[in-house]
């Protein structure tokens, strides 16, 4: 029978490797919690290490974190009433924009029109950024000048996907701090006024235990339907991933595997979970 | 000292050691877990939590406390002194005539901190001016003149020429009357070799006197191994840290500058260019033990 201290080291050395892979601290011991209560007082047969049942326990405990809520994006878009209206959100620099542009190319390759609307009507050179993108990928962007108001220029798009029969409008947003009480208000007014059919919070993996904060503050503000995880090309460790499942509850939906337009793969939950098993050495 | 307001959990495992003129194992292993927690919790690479408490550990039980100090007090000055030790003073940075290059993950605030920056010298009297050589990402020439035009100062790209290198010779050309001359470069990490490559050519035409490496606050575990990369490739003379008015503790700075043996030179905590300071070590030791 598995004892309590027969287990204090193997889940001390697991959190450890949790810790490594950016899981956020609490995410990781809710785990080894749920790894504890499971295993404490189970027999454990002749031939099985403690090692081994932990292992086992652990991959369970990971896929229920990062297996929640998958939805298919791509029936989900197919089967809605168009157009489908999906809005953005995101801290500075995670690489909000550049997923839209992904998604635009995504979207077509599935034969779906869209139109973006550039709803970062602060940072320098957004405008810019964005036209590129969008002349470069032959979409449709409907901008206003900086410093108008992002929930117009969103509404902006979603009349003129009506009228012009586009599939879906991909509003984007200025990259704000979770801590700015003024910005988050704003975003939380944006999605009262365009009522968006899908929000995706945007955030990267290379971040590490940060991410939970933002990704609970961001859902709090204009709750979210699915996140992005971007820069997963960078060597990331994978577990912002999971910090961002457990403590939204929604599911991660793509990873950003790169800066050009193909560089968007849907998520695989299976994949994850084998990645990060790849870490105990 | 600066620890007096420490995070509530380490203040609690502090504070039963308040009477106390000895110390016991016991009650460092206490102390120190709380510190690894802490420290954890900041992002600071995991085995060198684990060094910087094992040695945390070693001088409490061996160091013999000056008199009249409190064990409270003994641990806590031997945490600073430790903390203190690993970080260092602020980059030193002259002022005086020189080029700085900037180097980074994608979106860390390179551009941005690069328009901080020459606002920052311009107000010690200094003339800045600030060469984009990002030619690959969509409005990186727009976005950098629009911040430049912001923060008062020279700025020189080519929005119609596509090489870096072409860009960053060109542009020293041009700023020669600048006395700081602040490079941007567009962002990559550690895994995308052509990139790594090309910031080589780009630091061996600039001939910065100063290399510094963007980090965001709440980079992860990665820190290391970018950090290591990019101090191979350009050599890493100070760590700017991003995003500093969120709350993540900014932890993967101690990490990198521990592996390119170097130290922080600024903090942003902002979208303007007036969003600059100065490093101060006693406030972010303060902020990674979660104060
Ligand atoms: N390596 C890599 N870079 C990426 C990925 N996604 C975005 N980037 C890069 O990250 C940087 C920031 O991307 P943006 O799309 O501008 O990010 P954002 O969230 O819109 O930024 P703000 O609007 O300023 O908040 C750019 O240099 C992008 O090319 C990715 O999956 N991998
Ligand atoms: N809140 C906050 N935002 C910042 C700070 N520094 C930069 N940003 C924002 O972070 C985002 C990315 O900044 P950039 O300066 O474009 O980053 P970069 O490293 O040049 O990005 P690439 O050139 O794409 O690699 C933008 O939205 C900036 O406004 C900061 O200290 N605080
Ligand atoms: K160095
Ligand atoms: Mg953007
Ligand atoms: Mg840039």
């Amino acid at each position: 029978v598995i004892e309590e201290e027969d287990l204090e080291d193997p889940l001390w050395e697991l959190e450890m490797a949790l810790l490594e892979s950016d899981v956020e601290m609490s995410v990781a011991e809710a785990i080894l919690d749920q790894i504890r209560e499971e295993l404490v007082g189970q027999e454990r047969k002749f031939t099985e290490s403690t090692g081994d049942l932990v292992d086992e326990a652990l991959r369970d405990a990971l896929l229920s974190v990062i297996g929640v809520g998958q939805f298919d994006f791509d029936e989900r878009v197919a089967e809605a009433e168009k157009p489908v209206v999906i809005v953005f959100t995101g801290i500075n620099g995670v690489g909000k924009t550049t997923s839209i542009a992904k998604l635009s190319k995504y979207l077509e390759d599935r034969g779906l029109s869209s139109v973006i609307a550039n709803g970062d009507t602060y940072r320098a050179g957004a405008n810019e950024q964005v036209r590129e993108h969008a002349e470069n990928l032959d979409t449709k962007l409907i901008a206003h000048e900086q410093g108008g108001d992002p929930a117009a220029v969103i509404y902006d798009a979603v009349e003129y996907a009506e009228a012009n029969d586009i599939d879906v409008v991909l509003g984007d947003t200025a990259g704000r701090l979770h801590t700015s009480s003024d910005l988050m208000e704003q975003l939380a007014k944006i999605d009262r006024v365009v009522d968006p059919d899908m929000t995706l919070f945007v955030d990267e993996a290379v971040a590490g235990q940060d991410a939970v904060n933002r990704a609970r503050e961001f859902d709090d503000a204009a709750e979210i339907d699915g996140a992005i995880l971007t820069k997963a090309d960078a060597d990331s460790q994978g577990g912002a991933a999971i910090s961002v499942a457990y403590v939204t509850g929604k599911p991660i939906l793509f990873l950003g595997t790169g800066q050009g337009y193909d560089d968007l793969t849907r998520f695989d939950p299976e994949a994850l979970v084998a990645d990060l098993l790849g870490m105990e050495e | 000292m600066v620890l007096d307001d420490l995070g509530s959990s380490l203040r609690g495992t502090l504070d039963s050691l308040r009477g106390k003129s000895r110390i016991d194992e016991e009650d460092v292993e206490k102390v120190v877990k709380e510190i690894q927690r802490s420290l954890l919790q900041a992002d600071v690479d995991v085995s060198l939590v684990m060094e910087l408490s094992d040695s945390i550990k070693e001088r409490s039980l061996e160091e013999e406390p000056p008199g009249g100090t409190t064990a409270r007090d003994h641990v806590l000055r031997i945490v600073y002194e430790e903390l203190v030790d690993l970080v260092g003073e602020s980059t030193d940075l002259p002022l005086e005539e020189q080029t700085i290059m900037l180097a980074g993950l994608q979106g860390s605030g390179k551009t941005t901190t690069a328009a901080k920056m020459a606002w920052w010298f311009s107000k010690k009297g200094l003339r800045p001016a600030v060469i984009q050589t990002d030619t690959f990402r969509p409005g990186a020439y727009e976005q950098a003149k629009q911040m430049c035009e912001r923060a008062e100062v020279d700025f020189y790209g080519d929005p119609d020429e596509d090489d870096p290198v072409t860009i960053a010779r060109d542009g020293l050309e041009a700023t020669a009357d600048a006395d700081v001359r602040i490079v941007d470069t567009a962002g990559r990490h550690a895994l995308e070799a052509d990139l790594i490559d090309e910031i080589e050519e780009i630091e061996s035409v600039v001939q910065p006197d100063r290399s510094l490496l963007v980090l965001d606050a709440a980079i992860g575990q990665g820190a290391k191994d970018q950090a290591q990369q990019f101090e191979d490739s350009v050599g890493v003379s100070g760590v700017v840290i991003t995003k500093l008015d969120g709350t993540a503790k900014g932890g993967g700075a101690l990490t990198a500058v521990n592996e390119t043996d170097s130290t922080i030179a600024f903090l942003g905590s902002g979208e303007t260019v007036q969003d600059i300071e100065r490093f101060e070590p006693s406030g972010f030791i303060s902020r990674l033990l979660g104060m």
